[in-house]
């Protein structure tokens, strides 16, 4: 009884330290939910084994009773609308913290990776040289390409735009990394949530 | 009172803050830092420093945490508007090259040109991080805080470019030029006015008073 009390508190203090903010509008609706999904597919992409650690990230953060399986994980996950399984669901503002936070958690222990593939990056465009050509860098760039031409719908005019050319698609990942940079950081968490209302609000 | 120095070191950026607490609780192994006399902005492989006084370390926070803001959402957070002497910092992407150029603007009092550092984005997370955790940490500067808010609706970059949603404005206001030209050029018609034609027009029957006229009713014949 009292184990279940200081989850109910542990989730309540981790969804507390995100702000609230409407998700009346579809259009923010969408949006987040595809942000949310890519950024935890370049997640997968940079570490073997992520999304079965995302299932306990969510029980370490409390978050049993808003992901208690691998099933309800997938299905907030399919609410991005660029997936091929897209289930026209809207996350509500819990669900949507909840993924969040997630991320957050998983992406702070691999800082480390994630800058040194960014250094990587910097080196290969001041030389001028392809990025896929750096071995770090082109193992990120093949995981991330496996998963999104595995996962994404070719119908949708972005994915087939993304999917059609290797450098958008690669630059694209580069992007989604740069991104997971900052979430890493003291209040990334806070920073990439808040990001995610940006042009929304009234 | 004691000079406090407060570093922030990360792998390639560090923030020194230097200061007085307002000696309120001297024993203290962490003072607070209340009076920032200095603060000096270092990165590694740049040789150039930033320095200057508290105006500059707020004008700097702001900068970097609303860039930040910028870096995540892809959005353009407006620039921070000048301080009380004029003084402000400013990021801006360096176009194609996947480099962040830092630039302040020290107070117009002081004979000092604008200095610019190039940033990477490794380097411009040190510094996003150094500011993040001196903000955070309370016993430094505890009264000032940078509030993270989402832009509201009005900077946001419309879903289609202007070019694109002026096309059908310009293509009605091109198809009526055209057909006022095409209208111009032909000729206008002549006017005539209707001639009235002589016609008779017929006469009038006025049934009260045509007694010869067969009775619409007529008187049943009697019979015998």
């Amino acid at each position: 009884m009292s184990d279940s009390v200081a989850v109910v508190e542990a989730q309540a203090l981790v969804l507390k330290t995100l702000p609230d903010f409407s998700l009346s509008s579809q259009r923010c609706a969408t949006q987040l939910q595809q942000q949310v999904d890519l950024i935890l597919l370049a997640i997968e992409a940079l570490e073997v084994g992520a999304a079965e650690k995302m299932l306990e990230s969510a029980a370490t953060l409390g978050l049993q009773n808003l992901i208690p399986n691998s099933l309800i994980l997938w299905r907030l996950r399919c609410t991005n609308p660029w997936r091929r399984s897209y289930n026209r669901t809207t996350l509500t503002l819990d669900q949507a913290k909840a993924l969040v936070a997630i991320a957050h958690h998983q992406a702070k222990p691999l800082m480390v990776q994630i800058r040194q593939l960014l250094v990587a990056e910097q080196q290969m465009r001041a030389k001028q040289l392809p990025v896929s050509t750096n071995f770090a860098l082109s193992s990120y760039l093949d995981q991330f390409r496996s998963h999104f031409s595995s996962r994404m719908n070719p119908r949708r005019a972005k994915v087939s735009v993304l999917l059609a050319s290797e450098t958008a698609l690669d630059d694209f990942a580069l992007g989604l990394l740069n991104q997971l940079l900052f979430c890493t950081g003291t209040i990334g968490m806070q920073r990439f949530w808040i990001s995610l209302f940006d042009g929304e609000v009234a | 009172m004691n000079n406090i120095q407060r570093p922030y070191r990360l792998p390639n950026c560090t923030l020194i803050l230097e200061g007085m607490g307002d000696g309120s609780d001297p024993q203290s192994p962490n003072p607070d830092l209340n009076i920032i006399l200095n603060a000096r902005c270092q990165f590694v492989g740049i040789n150039q420093n930033l320095e200057g006084g508290r105006a500059f370390l707020e004008a700097l926070a702001k900068a970097v945490s609303s860039y930040a803001q910028q870096c995540l959402s892809g959005i353009h957070h407006p620039t921070a508007t000048k301080g009380e002497s004029g003084e402000w910092a400013e990021l801006t992407p360096v176009p194609d090259q996947a480099l962040h150029r830092l630039t302040w603007h020290p107070p117009t009092d002081e004979s000092q040109h604008p200095i610019t550092v190039e940033l990477t984005t490794v380097q411009l997370f040190d510094l996003v991080e150094a500011v993040d955790q001196f903000i955070a940490d309370r016993h430094t500067l505890p009264d000032f805080s940078v509030t993270l808010q989402p832009l509201s609706r009005r900077y946001r970059q419309p879903d289609e470019p202007f070019v694109q949603r002026a096309v059908p404005a310009t293509l009605g206001a091109i198809s009526l030029a055209v057909l006022a030209a095409a209208l111009y050029v032909m000729p206008i018609p002549d006017v005539r006015k209707p001639e009235p034609k002589p016609q008779s027009s017929p006469a009038l029957v006025d049934p009260t008073q045509n007694n010869s006229a067969p009775a619409n009713n007529p008187v049943p014949a009697k019979t015998p």
